[in-house]
């Protein structure tokens, strides 16, 4: 069976399972949104890096820590990563629209493209309702497009970490993780690999706007957060299929409120602080729930 | 691995609507680049691609307004006229790759408002709607490893298989030319103002096109019938190195390769063909051609080699999955299609690359991706024949 060596966990509501509130619906109060703030990395690799990379490399720092491994236990090809998101690519697609509407604008003769800085125009639509330009948040200057790419979250974790091994990226929420956990174990049991790393994160602040929309669809509060735990073993025995919602599901979203495809995780967390020697796990997920059995 | 049988194959494409004509014009040298016409482009540098120009009405159903929904929709439509999905609707797995998903849907709910929009704008939320629509039951999967996907989707779905999780997976990639992505691509001046010349001397870019590519795979034991061949092996691998340019050296794609042919228990001796990611950009194809040339050893200079985004731009998503099965009809009928804008050799890229379309019957494929994210993927494909 696969065995998890540890989990990092960082949450709006802060780092690890102590930090979580015995009821996140409670503790939110009136807030839609629980936000993690940008880690404080150094290094000028992470000057142009988005808040959802940084908090991509903080929770695998944080993993590690708890696994009692070092960098170079997992640097090079016997380290897959997997990495799953249902939506934290969608702060740096709307940046980019956002920044780059600009130049549609110009085009269709109304405004003057602006220089690269804190100052863009806003989108089409808002641009021709308010006929001018909207500031944007600090640090929200013309993205690099490559990071609009869902892959550049896990790119910033291989480049910080070394890691060269297997590599794939499933879009989804808490179903998707339940995938990626099964998808590392059999990159384990096939003897790809000799350690995986299943990472999630979630950000949800600067689409907000967008989430507000789909209230009366989406759980509230909706928790930003970045998870990821280290797996190791013969990857076997792993029940992976369709299943009921397990009490650590449920226990998760209590604890945690809505954090989308870092709640198995969480789960997996919640199994390790409380001895639990196998958790079953699920997720659900667009009408399909999905279970997987990981030692913790 | 277990192999698994590739029963049929759907696309949709600038170069057709339907297998057949694409692979006619991949093999007859049509050319799908064009002035892009949907969208605005005049504030662009490069305003080509390939462009699919009208979509026709599916068999079945209607065409989703979602242009990412409808390609898949044709695909699908395509596929199911070649191959039937004998199972039980909940063993029915649906794996699908994407480097943009529903973002032109994200586009628009900036600008107009709706919860339907907004929801659309996820990036699997293509992949849903096409398992809604195939009523497929089981797991939906969306993988996102940039321009790798196609392949890193087959490979999943492929995975599903051996592991008993579906009896059927349908299995591709997808993406659409948007006003999001040729943005992109234009500030980062990636695109060309010329013709896009893989593996050429004067190569100078690529140029994006849209498609939407679908496989449907089975275990190889539980089919009579060879269908269009086998996925042999496959891995992915990343990079580590940056996030938007290839390791110089191609360590990742080469870790790629070697762990495909493990997976598929052969040797690079085995490889017949290789369709390579050749997008036509200086790097790409001269580390492309550096990786093939330590994996084949020898035979590196002798090994037929094609590209086919000369023809129809770097459809993205569905790149990796085209080329698949653009290898796997190449062992069907005996040809290899040329690489549209291959014209001056270029001494960094010493291979065998098809300049027209050659008479030859690989039965062993190799098919190389590698994406944004220091993404890489290779596929070995058998034939039928």
């Amino acid at each position: 069976m696969t065995r998890i060596l540890g989990v990092g966990l960082l949450t709006g509501w802060g780092a690890g399972v102590a930090a979580l509130p015995e009821d996140a619906r409670h503790a939110a109060g009136q807030r839609r949104i629980v936000p993690l703030a940008r880690p404080a990395l150094t290094g000028d690799r992470f000057r142009r890096a988005t808040r959802e990379s940084l908090l991509a490399v903080a929770a695998v720092d944080a993993a590690l820590r708890d696994s009692a491994l070092d960098r170079a236990a997992v640097a090079g090809q016997q380290t897959a990563l997997v990495y799953v998101t249902a939506a934290a690519y969608g702060a740096s697609n709307k940046g980019f629209i956002v920044a780059t509407a600009g130049s549609a604008v110009r085009a269709e003769g109304g405004l003057t493209e602006m220089p690269s800085g804190s100052v863009v125009a806003t989108s089409r639509s808002a641009v021709r309702a308010e006929g001018g330009l909207t500031e944007m948040p600090s640090g929200s200057a013309r993205p690099y497009f490559p990071y609009t790419a869902p892959s550049a979250v896990p790119a910033e974790v291989a480049i910080e970490y070394g890691l060269t091994g297997g590599y794939v990226i499933l879009v989804g929420g808490a179903a998707a993780t339940v995938d990626a956990l099964w998808q590392a174990s059999m990159l384990l049991a096939a003897g790809r690999t000799k350690l995986a790393l299943v990472l999630a994160v979630e950000t949800f602040e600067e689409c907000a706007d967008l989430w507000a929309r789909g209230r009366w669809t989406t759980p509230r509060p909706l928790v930003e957060a970045a998870a990821c735990a280290v797996l190791a073993g013969p990857g076997d025995d792993l029940a992976y299929g369709p299943g009921e919602a397990s009490a650590l599901e449920t226990l998760a979203t209590r604890r945690a409120g809505e954090t989308l495809s870092c709640a198995p995780l969480v789960g997996l967390a919640l199994a390790r602080a409380a001895g639990l020697p196998r958790a079953r796990v699920t997720g659900h997920w667009r009408g399909r729930r999905a279970q997987i059995a990981v030692g913790t | 691995m277990t192999p698994v049988v590739v029963m049929a194959a759907g696309v949709a494409t600038p170069l057709g609507l339907d297998l057949d004509t694409f692979w006619s014009a991949l093999c007859t040298g049509v050319d799908g680049i064009s002035a892009i016409e949907r969208f605005q482009v005049d504030d662009l540098r490069v305003g080509r691609g390939g462009e699919i120009k009208k979509l026709r009405a599916p068999r079945q159903g209607r065409l989703p307004r979602c242009r990412a929904s409808a390609l898949l929709a044709l695909a699908a439509d395509d596929l199911l006229a070649r191959g039937e999905l004998s199972a039980d609707p909940g063993r029915i797995a649906v794996v699908v790759g994407t480097a943009l998903g529903g973002v032109e849907e994200g586009d628009r709910a900036l600008s107009e408002g709706g919860v339907r929009v907004a929801a659309a704008g996820l990036y699997d939320s293509p992949a849903h709607a096409l398992a809604r629509r195939l009523r497929a039951r089981g797991p939906v999967v969306t993988v996102s490893t940039a321009c790798a996907s196609g392949a890193t989707a087959m490979g999943v779905g492929a995975d599903l298989l051996a592991a008993d999780a579906a009896d059927l997976v349908i299995a591709g990639g997808y993406d659409v030319l948007c006003r999001f992505v040729m943005r992109g691509f234009d500030a980062l001046r990636s695109l060309t103002r010329e013709r896009v010349r893989p593996f050429d001397r004067r190569r100078s870019g690529l140029l994006l096109g849209e498609a939407a590519a679908l496989v449907l795979m089975a275990r190889d034991a539980d089919m009579a019938r060879p269908g269009l061949g086998r996925l042999l092996g496959h891995a992915s691998s990343s990079d580590g190195s940056h996030v938007a340019a290839p390791h110089p050296e191609g360590r990742g794609l080469e870790h790629a390769v070697r762990a495909a042919l493990a997976a598929a228990g052969i040797s690079g001796d085995a490889v017949d063909f290789v369709s390579a990611h050749g997008t036509g950009t200086p790097l790409n194809d001269k580390i492309e051609t550096a990786v093939l040339r330590r994996v084949l050893g020898a035979r590196a200079g002798t090994v037929p080699v094609n590209s086919i985004k000369g023809a129809l731009g770097h459809t993205m998503g569905a790149a990796a999955t085209l080329e698949a099965i653009m290898c796997l009809l190449a062992s069907r009928d005996g040809v290899v299609p040329g690489t549209a804008g291959y014209e001056e050799p270029d001494p960094a890229c010493d291979l065998d690359v098809c300049d027209a379309t050659r008479a030859a019957r690989p039965r062993v494929s190799l098919s190389t991706s590698l994406g944004f994210g220091g993404c890489n993927a290779a596929l070995l494909l058998e034939g039928a024949a």
